[in-house]
C-alpha cells in the first residue's frame, strides 16, 4: 500500500518535472506568434506569423534588425558536416584499433575521453593563443573545426566501442578465410555490422558540432556561425524574432532526428530480414 | 640456488624466444602494429589540438601582458594580480559557489525522478518513452533554452503574470529574473538531466527480488532505500556529478544570458578578457578554472572509494 502511494507521488513528481524541462519553451513557442508591436514577453498584443516572416527579411522598414541567420546558417551546417565526417571517421578507426589488446590503451582512452570533458571555453582559448603564436587566422573551418572534432570524436569512440564490443569477430574471419579481400570484407561484412553505431556517431557529431558555440566562440574569427550570431543578441535587447527562431531550429532538429530513425528502422529492419533467410535455411 | 635461478631463466628466455617466433605471436604482433596504425591519427588530433592547446594556456599565464599585447617573457604578474584582485577572487568562489548548488540542485531534483522511471516502472515501453521526453529538449539549440528563461521569469513573464492573475502577489517578484537565482535555475534545468540519466541506468540494473526479498524481511521502504538502493545507485550518482561539475564549471553563457551581468563566473571572465585581449590575464583565469575541476573530480572520486571501502 506504501509502495504504490509512493509510486503515484512520484508519478505526479516526475510530471512537474516534466512541465519544467518543457514549459520554458512552450512559453517561447506561444510568443513567437506576438504581434508586430509586441515585446519579448506577456500579453500578446495581437497573434500574427509577423517575426517568422521577419527572419525571413520579408518585413520592410521593421524596428528591430534583422538577425543575421543566412550565412551563419550555412557556415554552421558545413562546419557539421566536415566534423560529422572527420570524427565519425577517426571514432570508427579508433574503435576498430582497441578491438586489439595493446599496451597504453588506459591512457590513450582517457586521452581521447578528455576531449568531450574539457570545457569548450578552455581549449578555445587555448587553441587561439596557439594560433596567434604561430601566425595563422582563426576562421571557422580551421581552428573551430579542429575544436568540433576534438568535441565529438570522443562520442563518435564509445558509440564505436560499444558497437564493436557486441559482435563476434569469428564473422570477419570466415569472411578472410573464405577468400575474400579485406575490402570485400570490410563492405559486406563488417560495415552492415556496425551499421546503426555509425548512424549514431553521426548523429551525434552533427547535432554536438551544429548547437556548438564555447569552442568557436575564440576560434572562429570575424565569420559568424549560427550559435555565434545568437550569443551575439544576449547583450542586446531580444525580440520575439529570436523566439521564431528557436522554434524553427527545433523543428529543423526534430526533423533530422526523424531522418536518423527511419534509416535506423530500415537497417534493423534489413538485418531482420537477412537472419530469416539464414534460418530458413 | 644461484644456478637453479640462472637455469631457470635461461629456460625462460628460451620459450619467449620460441613463442616470439610462433605464427600465433607473429600474428599477435602485426595485429598490435595494426592497432597502433589505427591510433595514430586519433591520438594526434587530440594531443595537437587539445593537448598543445592545453599546455599554451598554461604557458601564456606567464607570460608579459602590455595594454594590447602580449610577449614572451617570464613574468608571475598576472598571477599576482589575479591573486590579489578581489573582483577576481570573488568570481572564482561565485564559481565554487554556483557549482555547488546547481549540483546539490541537480541531484535532489533529479534522483527522484531517476527512481520513478528506473525503479519503480517496470513496463519497458513507459520506461523508453519517459527517457527519451527527458532527452528531446536536447535537440534544441543550448542558447535556446536558456533564453527561453527570459519570457518565464521577467517581470511580465509567465510566471510572474500567473501569480499575478491568481492574486498571490501585488507586485511582479523582480528576483526571479536577471539574479543568481535565474542562473541557477537555468542551470539546474539544462544540467538536470545528465544526473537523471545515469543514476536511471544503475536503478535499473537492480534486480527487483534483491528488494523483495529485503521486503519479505520485514525492511520498510526508507531502510530499503538507504541499505539497497542509495548504494547501488551510488555509480550512477558519482557519473552523473562529475558530467555535472565539469559542465557547470566551464559555463558563461548561462551567466551572461540570465544573471544581467550581476554573475560573473570565471568562464565570464575569461570571455571578457579575452575580448580586451588581455591573453595573459585570460589564460591564468583558464588554469585556475582547471585546478578547480581536477580538484573537484578527484574528490568526487574519493568519495566514492571512501564508500565502497566502508
Amino acid at each position: 500500500m506504501e509502495a504504490r502511494a509512493l509510486k503515484s507521488a512520484l508519478g505526479v513528481y516526475c510530471g512537474v518535472f516534466l512541465l519544467f524541462l518543457y514549459g520554458p519553451m512552450v512559453i517561447l513557442a506561444i510568443l513567437s506568434f506576438q504581434g508586430p508591436n509586441g515585446g519579448p514577453q506577456f500579453p500578446i498584443v495581437q497573434w500574427s506569423t509577423y517575426w517568422y516572416r521577419h527572419l525571413l527579411e520579408l518585413t520592410p522598414g521593421s524596428r528591430v534588425s534583422y538577425l543575421p541567420v543566412g550565412d551563419s546558417l550555412l557556415r554552421s551546417l558545413a562546419l557539421a558536416v566536415m566534423t560529422t565526417i572527420v570524427s565519425t571517421v577517426l571514432g570508427v578507426i579508433t574503435g576498430e584499433a582497441f578491438r586489439t589488446r595493446f599496451k597504453g590503451s588506459g591512457p590513450v582512452f582517457y586521452l581521447i575521453i578528455l576531449g568531450m570533458m574539457v570545457p569548450g571555453v578552455l581549449v578555445g582559448l587555448g587553441m587561439a593563443l596557439v594560433a596567434n603564436m604561430i601566425g595563422i587566422d582563426r576562421t571557422w573551418w580551421g581552428t573551430a573545426f579542429v575544436l568540433h572534432v576534438v568535441y565529438t570524436y570522443p562520442f563518435a569512440f564509445l558509440v564505436m566501442l560499444a558497437i564493436f564490443n557486441r559482435f563476434d569477430r569469428s564473422v570477419e574471419e570466415a569472411s578472410l578465410s573464405l577468400g575474400v579481400s579485406p575490402a570485400q570484407t570490410f563492405r559486406r561484412v563488417t560495415f552492415p555490422m556496425i551499421f546503426p553505431g555509425v548512424l549514431s556517431a553521426m548523429l551525434f557529431a552533427f547535432t554536438l558540432s551544429y548547437d556548438e558555440f564555447a569552442r568557436t566562440l575564440f576560434t572562429s574569427g570575424r565569420e559568424l556561425t549560427l550559435p555565434l550570431a545568437i550569443y551575439g543578441t544576449f547583450s542586446v535587447e531580444i525580440y520575439p524574432n529570436i523566439f521564431a527562431f528557436g522554434v524553427l531550429t527545433t523543428l529543423f532538429s526534430f526533423t533530422l532526428l526523424g531522418i536518423y530513425a527511419l534509416l535506423m528502422l530500415r537497417a534493423v529492419s534489413r538485418q531482420r530480414s537477412f537472419k530469416g533467410q539464414e534460418e530458413e535455411a | 640456488m644461484e644456478i637453479a635461478e640462472k637455469a631457470s631463466s635461461g629456460v625462460s628466455t628460451v620459450s619467449v624466444r620460441a613463442s616470439a617466433d610462433s605464427p600465433a605471436a607473429r600474428r599477435q604482433r602485426r595485429e598490435r602494429r595494426r592497432a597502433y596504425f589505427l591510433l595514430a591519427p586519433g591520438v594526434l588530433w587530440m594531443v595537437l589540438f587539445m593537448v598543445v592547446p592545453m599546455i599554451m594556456v598554461v604557458y601564456v599565464s606567464f607570460w608579459t601582458q602590455t595594454t594590447f599585447a602580449i610577449h614572451p617573457t617570464i613574468t608571475t604578474d598576472s598571477w599576482v594580480r589575479f591573486l590579489t584582485s578581489s573582483t577576481y577572487l570573488t568570481s572564482t568562489w561565485t564559481t565554487i559557489r554556483i557549482w555547488a548548488i546547481v549540483l546539490v540542485a541537480t541531484l535532489v531534483i533529479g534522483y527522484p525522478v531517476a527512481l520513478f522511471i528506473g525503479l519503480l516502472v517496470r513496463n519497458t515501453t513507459v520506461q523508453t518513452t519517459l527517457l527519451i521526453l527527458c532527452i528531446i529538449p536536447f535537440w534544441t539549440s543550448f542558447l535556446i533554452r536558456i533564453i527561453a528563461w527570459r519570457p518565464m521569469l521577467g517581470t511580465q513573464g509567465a510566471i510572474n503574470t500567473i501569480l499575478l492573475d491568481l492574486h498571490l502577489i501585488d507586485h511582479p517578484l523582480r528576483f526571479l529574473l536577471f539574479s543568481e537565482f535565474s542562473v541557477l535555475v537555468g542551470m539546474t534545468q539544462i544540467y538536470c538531466v545528465f544526473m537523471v540519466g545515469p543514476i536511471t541506468f544503475m536503478l535499473s540494473r537492480i534486480d527487483p527480488s534483491i528488494i523483495e526479498a529485503a521486503r519479505d524481511l520485514g525492511a520498510g521502504f526508507w531502510r530499503i532505500f538507504w541499505k539497497i538502493i542509495l548504494p547501488l545507485s551510488l555509480p550512477g550518482v558519482m557519473v552523473g556529478s562529475i558530467f555535472v561539475s565539469v559542465m557547470v564549471l566551464g559555463e558563461f553563457a548561462t551567466a551572461a544570458s540570465l544573471s544581467g551581468r550581476k554573475v560573473n563566473l570565471l568562464g565570464n571572465i575569461i570571455v571578457t578578457q579575452v575580448g580586451s585581449l588581455k591573453w595573459a590575464f585570460a589564460s591564468v583565469a583558464g588554469v585556475v578554472l582547471t585546478i578547480i575541476i581536477v580538484v573537484v573530480i578527484t574528490a568526487l572520486l574519493r568519495v566514492v572509494n571512501i564508500r565502497k571501502e566502508v
